[in-house]
């Protein structure tokens, strides 16, 4: 039965899935110029021959129908090859997976930190509805999120790094980490990652915050919260079977969420910290129409989706009886 | 939380916070100088899909035939002399016989032939070198140091080509692709540095070449630092982490007056490049036909002042495309005067009056009214500009609206015709040569976008393009530029400056229109000072 809801699910992802792509494939190309013009020096007024130019768009498939390149990039991916780079020639595989590690970790990183402050800051104010620590971190949350990234990281590049130099400017490790052991190493990552991973999730911990209060307001949990209190259970007992079980569900589907994030990348983040992410291969992709590494990247986030999804809805059954039977 | 927890975490931040991580390891006086890169390369192959980046990157690892040097005069690199046929129909370079590729094996004629063959490949995407090569028709290998060029037509500016980058046969030549080759991953050249290792994304360090021909360079260790955010680099100079940094117009102020520009010098090069408008000449629109009206619209612009008050003194209002310390520039021309009466006046004459009295020029019922195609640009300084001109030019009765489109699509209206101005930057190469941007003949198929026909302009470009005599060139491209000026044939307005900022013990560097980079007197002759104490 839940293998046949699985395969179903699978199924209906594998259509988005293609459905993205297409759609994707096609904004790329139906774009104002092409992946040759796009690297023309723009205060350049020599370029490439008119031979040169046809030479290459053979090369890249760029003179066949839409939909033949299309095909052609499909079945590619059938065989598991992502392609080449029209940039440097590389294979996509090995610019996605040079990038991968950075951005995961980073954005793993983010994701604990936005859970971690998040759903308890949002289990207290719904614990504490209409008192000042409610109101307080509501005006906190609401700030947070208004505050632009950018500006956040500049500020925390100069207090921290540039006036209290307590902490590294930019990247993820010292130049002469490798030489170094491994306990420096890891203070160096850890020192390294303070500063992008808070930038990564100042904002979105404010949401969760704000998301957790109102699912727990929902499910009337303070009430339940009252009843426990009055039987005499810790606060952690408490918060823990009535805090964080109802909570669960709606968490749930923002992790399902915020699997695909993992790969997203932040383009402000990666830019300000130097760090050479994913996001930034996807913008600098974007921008020289480097169809393969778009396609590629599209593929991956495409994928991080599906699964987030399906195993959050794997996950509501386990969770919760009902949603099981329901099924 | 326990106490011996609290001391354990506190020591932990402590080490954290205070032991090196991220703290600059290098001082002043190691003989390393770490400077900036705003982005990745391209490719660090040499020759293939040659950007700015790149090319900075390939100047330093490997050399060429002959090179500018920082006062723009051809100097000679391996090859130690050159000559033209008397027909001028062939190029012969005669190379040095000291030079070494960094593995040892000797530099050959055979590598500059292959470096022109391969460069030539359309894979390879080479869009600097390939325009200019493909001029040449056929290379000869004389013999182990000496090579012939064949040109088809004489081509006096024909040394341009051969500041390609060389690379080595024996180690270039193996693989069909060389972008995606091992060669790029870790390339070998002849010039002043040796490449030691690329981590993208974060930084390409280069070692002194003990061997170099023209002697040992004065820094042990050359590092590029990728950042592609001009704010972190600025804050990565005030901690110390880059020597030398290029910076961003809006933080040129702000840095000379932060509490570390004791620590620093800085300078100003002004660079080949030039913003200009072109106006749409090929009849499509009421307006630019007369030069009058171009004239007037020159007049009618404040340069002096926006350069100084805007852009910090960080550009020179231009006269035409010639940089004003090329030795091709005519010193007698000035740029065009700031003179509202007499825009107002060539306007009138032009037939272009407020007949209505709607505040908006016209002339036989057509309001003077057009579009601006602009590229979009994530420079502040072209928002500032383009507000700038409207205002001037509205408070003449003249309106414009300001069109700004992806640069695939301002590539594409341009190439059309379909506009009626456009405002775009140039980098040129020394070269006096205008032929492909102003000659008549390029309209169609050139990139003569503004539709220009001007018998004078064509005569010039032709006769500069055919004259050999450096006195008579000369001649011919100030009169050129004479021509350009009097018909206000494109308005050129703003050659820019590049502010940089570096250590205070760093010397040795020669700044110059091409950059400090790419020419015969670039990081090879930096070196650390004596270290003086910190004010």
């Amino acid at each position: 039965m839940i293998g046949i809801r699985i395969l179903r699910r699978l199924g209906g992802a594998l259509v988005s899935l293609v459905t993205v792509t297409i759609i994707v494939f096609a904004l790329i190309h139906l774009a104002p110029g092409d992946p040759i013009s796009a690297g023309d020096d723009p205060e350049s007024h020599r370029g490439l021959s008119a031979a040169a130019r046809d030479e290459l768009r053979a090369l890249y498939r760029l003179d066949e129908p839409l939909h033949r390149r299309y095909i052609g990039w499909l079945g590619d991916i059938v065989r598991g090859d992502l392609g080449r780079s029209f940039q440097d020639h590389r294979a996509v595989s090995e610019k996605i997976a040079a990038r991968a590690r950075s951005t995961i970790l980073l954005n793993a990183l983010a994701i604990l930190v936005m859970l971690g402050i998040g759903v308890p800051l949002g289990a207290l104010a719904a614990q504490r509805q209409g008192s000042a620590w409610d109101h307080g971190t509501g005006v906190a949350a609401a700030a947070l999120n208004a505050l632009p990234v950018f500006w956040c990281a500049l500020m925390l590049q100069i207090a921290f790094s540039v006036e209290l130099r307590w902490l590294p400017l930019y990247g993820l490790r010292s130049g002469d980490a490798a030489s170094r052991g491994l306990l420096w190493r890891g203070l160096d990552a850890a020192a390294h990652l303070v500063l992008p991973v808070t930038c990564l999730s100042y904002g979105a911990a404010a949401y969760v915050s704000r998301f957790v209060r109102a699912s727990l307001l929902d499910s009337s949990a303070p009430e339940a919260w009252r009843a426990a209190r009055a039987r005499g259970l810790a606060p952690f007992t408490i918060w823990r079977r009535h805090g964080l079980t109802q909570a669960a569900l709606p968490l749930l589907t923002l992790a399902g969420l915020l699997v695909p994030a993992l790969f997203g990348g932040s383009v402000i983040v990666e830019r300000v910290f130097a760090i050479d992410g994913l996001g930034l291969l996807f913008l600098e992709a974007a921008s020289r129409r480097d169809v393969p590494v778009v396609m590629g990247l599209t593929l991956l986030a495409g994928c991080a989706s599906v699964i987030g999804m399906l195993a959050a809805d794997l996950a509501y059954g386990w969770i919760d009886p009902r949603v099981r039977r329901a099924r | 939380m326990r106490r011996r927890d609290t001391w354990v975490l506190a020591l932990l931040f402590g080490i954290t916070a205070c032991s090196a991580p991220g703290v600059p390891s290098q001082r002043p006086g190691s003989s390393v100088a770490r400077v900036l890169m705003p982005s990745d390369p391209a490719s660090l192959s040499l020759i293939g899909r040659p950007d700015r980046n790149s090319e900075i990157f390939a100047a330093q690892l490997t050399d060429s035939l002959v090179q500018y040097d920082s006062t723009l005069r051809w100097v000679p690199r391996v090859a130690r002399s050159w000559e033209f046929s008397d027909d001028h129909h062939d190029l012969t370079f005669h190379l040095r016989d000291d030079v070494r590729w960094h593995d040892g094996v000797p530099v050959t004629a055979d590598d500059v032939a292959f470096t022109v063959e391969l460069a030539q490949k359309p894979i390879l995407e080479n869009r600097v070198y390939a325009p200019l090569l493909a001029l040449v028709s056929g290379v000869e290998v004389v013999d182990r140091l000496t090579l012939r060029a064949h040109y088809p037509e004489p081509t006096p500016d024909a040394l341009e080509a051969w500041r390609i980058p060389l690379i080595p046969r024996h180690r270039a030549g193996a693989d069909a692709d060389l972008l995606a080759s091992e060669f790029a991953r870790s390339p070998v050249g002849c010039g002043p540095f040796r490449f030691e290792h690329y981590r993208v994304g974060e930084e390409i360090s280069l070692v002194a070449n003990e061997d170099y021909w023209d002697g040992r360079p004065g820094l042990d260790r050359l590092v590029f630092r990728i950042f592609r955010d001009q704010r972190t680099s600025y804050q990565a100079l005030r901690r110390g982490e880059l020597d030398l940094v290029v910076l961003a117009p809006e933080l040129w102020a702000e840095a000379l007056r932060s509490a570390e520009a004791a620590r620093w010098k800085s300078f100003v090069y002004s660079s080949l490049s030039v913003w200009w408008i072109g106006w749409n000449m090929d009849g499509s629109n009421p307006f630019f036909v007369d030069a009058r009206v171009r004239m007037a619209l020159a007049h009618a612009l404040d340069r002096e002042t926006f350069a100084s008050r805007v852009l910090n003194g960080l550009a020179r209002p231009a006269v035409t495309f010639y940089h004003p310390d090329s030795p091709w520039a005519d010193p007698e021309l000035k740029p065009r005067a700031y003179d509202r009466a007499l825009a107002a006046r060539l306007l009138d004459e032009a037939g272009w009056v407020d007949h209505d009295g709607d505040g908006t020029r016209d002339r036989a019922g057509k309001p003077f009214r057009f579009r601006m195609l602009v590229a979009v640009s994530s420079m502040q300084i072209v928002d500032l500009m383009l507000a700038w001109q409207q205002a001037a030019w509205s408070s003449l009765g003249v309106q414009v609206e300001i069109e700004k489109v992806d640069f695939q699509r301002f590539r594409e209206l341009r190439a059309a015709h379909r506009f009626d101005a456009f405002q775009g930057t140039n980098t040129f190469t020394p070269s006096p040569d205008l032929y492909e941007l102003l000659h008549s003949s390029q309209r169609d198929s050139g990139v003569n976008y503004i539709g220009l026909t001007d018998p004078e302009i064509d005569r010039l470009t032709q006769e500069g393009r055919d004259c050999f005599d450096p006195e008579l060139r000369l001649e011919i491209y100030r009169a050129l530029q004479r021509r350009i000026y009097e018909t206000e044939a494109v308005s050129a307005q703003f050659h820019f400056s590049s502010p940089v900022i570096h250590d205070r013990h760093l010397a040795g560097i020669h700044p110059s229109p091409i950059d400090i980079y790419r020419t015969a007197d670039g990081p090879r002759l930096w070196h650390w000072t004596a270290q003086e104490p910190f004010p």
